[in-house]
């Protein structure tokens, strides 16, 4: 019997055609294995094997998200594969979008058993742990080791149809899927046995996690703008130039507070960007396209804006924990609010 | 205001202003800067609308 | 091991033969002395460079594994070495390099 068919969806950096430099790169498919399909190949052993790997640049695929889609999935269709595979895309968040989109729309819209993986916190996981299975990995590629086998070992399920477990069990992502079983114990008895490990101090395990939702009420509008006082926070990771306070390109672990009451707007000789997570040229050649002080200021002088607050809020938002992102955003509203600022533009990359 | 615009509808931003590319989202080396000082201008613009609006959960202020 | 020492290693090894190469290693890690060891050893684990997939099989050792330190000239070895020599866990690189090079 021949082997199964798989086709491998990865981005441009982990195919070795470039960095930040080439996310740009437009779709492409390539005969057999590139990158870590070569692991992966490996792992799926005499079942199946790779026939093709479709290649995508990270920003192509999130500016032209439709288009992308699209023409990935024409590719794939082309090989008629038995089974989808895409990633690891650890915590890469262009690429955990893109791959956690092209898992879905596989699954979807060819019917083929389609699997990914990327780490919890990848913006892509949220969006699309409902819609395809992603199983877990660790925060980077230093963990390939141990995700290749995590990803194989459900992929081969999928593709031979066997009943996959719990996410606990299967190590993926929990897709808020109720399933229905018979327990041994009744409810009133797994409940009142809860309770007593609970009253006891013992460990337990809660039936039913309460989902975390983390949605916060809008704030009343602005009434009068023309009075109001503004200010600029950032994740683009715009800083002073020469970067003082040190804040890392990714995984920052912390965030700067600096003035710009001298500034009618910022430029290359004084500013300069810090994040790590794309193509840095733009915004260091003109910061005024993450952090908008040249607009601003005029439309302070013009009075369309009461003030522009004299200190912005930086980091940087490649990587960096959700947690991480909450405290500091927590630390610094305070400031905001004591500073009598009534509103915030946030801008992101 | 950013990029990706399903990104900041899953972590729950109330007022969003989709802007034009990661690594340059409020401008556009393609322009001359004047043409690309506008597009910043009109984007702001757009922001301080949402800010000036009423919105009810989530809400997306496309300016271009 | 970043991409371009990776390119690098590569090239050195397509001109010299395997023997008579050794890799010395200097991360500050256990994990990040394993990563870089397989990776000239079976491949780039993390199949991000050239070395994806390449088995070089070449020796690897780190800076601060008795082997390398007795090689070398003592007064150098402490100069250079000898404050991240007391900073580091030398055992459990030494454990991991051995095991890299399948001792």
């Amino acid at each position: 019997m021949s082997k199964k068919k798989v086709v491998h969806y990865i981005n441009q950096f982990f195919a070795g055609i470039g960095g930040e430099e080439k996310a740009d790169h437009e779709p492409e498919v390539r005969e057999g294995v590139v990158g870590p399909g070569i692991g992966i190949n490996a792992a799926l052993g005499d079942d199946a094997e790779i026939v093709a790997t479709v290649i995508c640049g990270d920003t192509y695929f999130n500016e032209h998200m439709e288009d992308a889609e699209a023409a990935v999935l024409e590719m794939i269709e082309k090989y008629d594969p038995d089974l989808f595979i895409a990633g690891p895309a650890f915590n890469a968040g262009r690429y955990g979008v893109a791959a956690g989109a092209v898992t879905k729309a596989v699954g979807e819209k060819l019917g083929i058993p389609a699997v990914t993986a990327m780490y919890v916190e990848n913006p892509g996981a949220d969006m699309f742990k409902a819609d395809a299975y992603i199983v877990n990995t660790g925060d980077s590629a230093a963990t390939m080791g141990e995700a290749i086998p995590a990803l194989t070992s459900l992929a081969l399920k999928l593709l031979k149809g066997e009943e996959i477990g719990t996410p606990d069990e299967d190590n993926y992502m929990a897709r808020g899927v109720r399933v229905n079983y018979f327990a041994d114990d009744r409810g009133s008895k797994r409940a009142v046995d809860m309770l007593v490990k609970k009253l006891k101090g013992e460990e337990y395990e809660t039936e039913y996690p309460m989902p975390a939702f983390d949605r916060v009420d809008p704030n009343p509008p602005v009434e009068d703008m023309t009075k109001a006082k503004i200010a600029l926070v950032t994740s683009g990771g715009i800083v002073p130039k020469g970067n003082p306070d040190r804040i890392e390109s990714s995984s920052a672990s912390k965030y700067g507070k600096y003035d710009i009451s001298g500034f009618d707007k910022l430029s290359e000789a004084d500013h300069e960007t810090a994040h790590g997570g794309h193509d840095p040229v733009y915004a260091n050649e003109d910061p005024n396209r993450v952090l908008p002080v040249d607009v601003l200021r005029d439309l302070e002088k013009e009075g369309a804006i009461g003030e522009l607050h004299q200190y912005f809020y930086s980091t940087v938002g490649n990587g960096t924990a959700v947690a991480s992102a909450k405290k500091y955003a927590e630390e610094f509203a305070k400031e905001l609010v004591e500073a009598g600022v009534d509103a915030v533009i946030t801008t992101s990359t | 205001m950013c990029t990706i615009v399903p990104i900041s509808l899953t972590v729950g931003a109330n007022r969003i202003v989709p802007t034009i590319a990661i690594p340059h989202p409020l401008g556009n080396p393609n322009l001359d800067p004047v043409e690309e000082k506008a597009l910043r201008r009109k984007l702001v613009e757009k922001a301080l609308e949402a800010l000036s609006t009423d919105v009810d959960g989530q809400e997306v202020f496309e300016a271009v | 091991m970043d991409l371009e020492n990776q390119q690098r290693v590569k090239d050195i090894a397509e001109s010299t033969p395997a023997e008579d190469i050794i890799v010395v290693l200097g991360g500050a890690e256990a994990q990040a002395a394993k990563l870089m060891g397989d990776t000239v050893t079976t491949g780039d684990p993390t199949f991000a460079g050239p070395l994806a997939g390449v088995q070089l099989g070449l020796t690897a050792y780190h800076a601060v594994e008795p082997e390398f330190k007795e090689a070398v000239d003592a007064d150098v070895y402490d100069d250079q070495v000898g404050m991240m020599e007391m900073v580091l866990d030398v055992d459990e690189i030494a454990a991991t390099m051995k095991e890299v090079r399948g001792e």
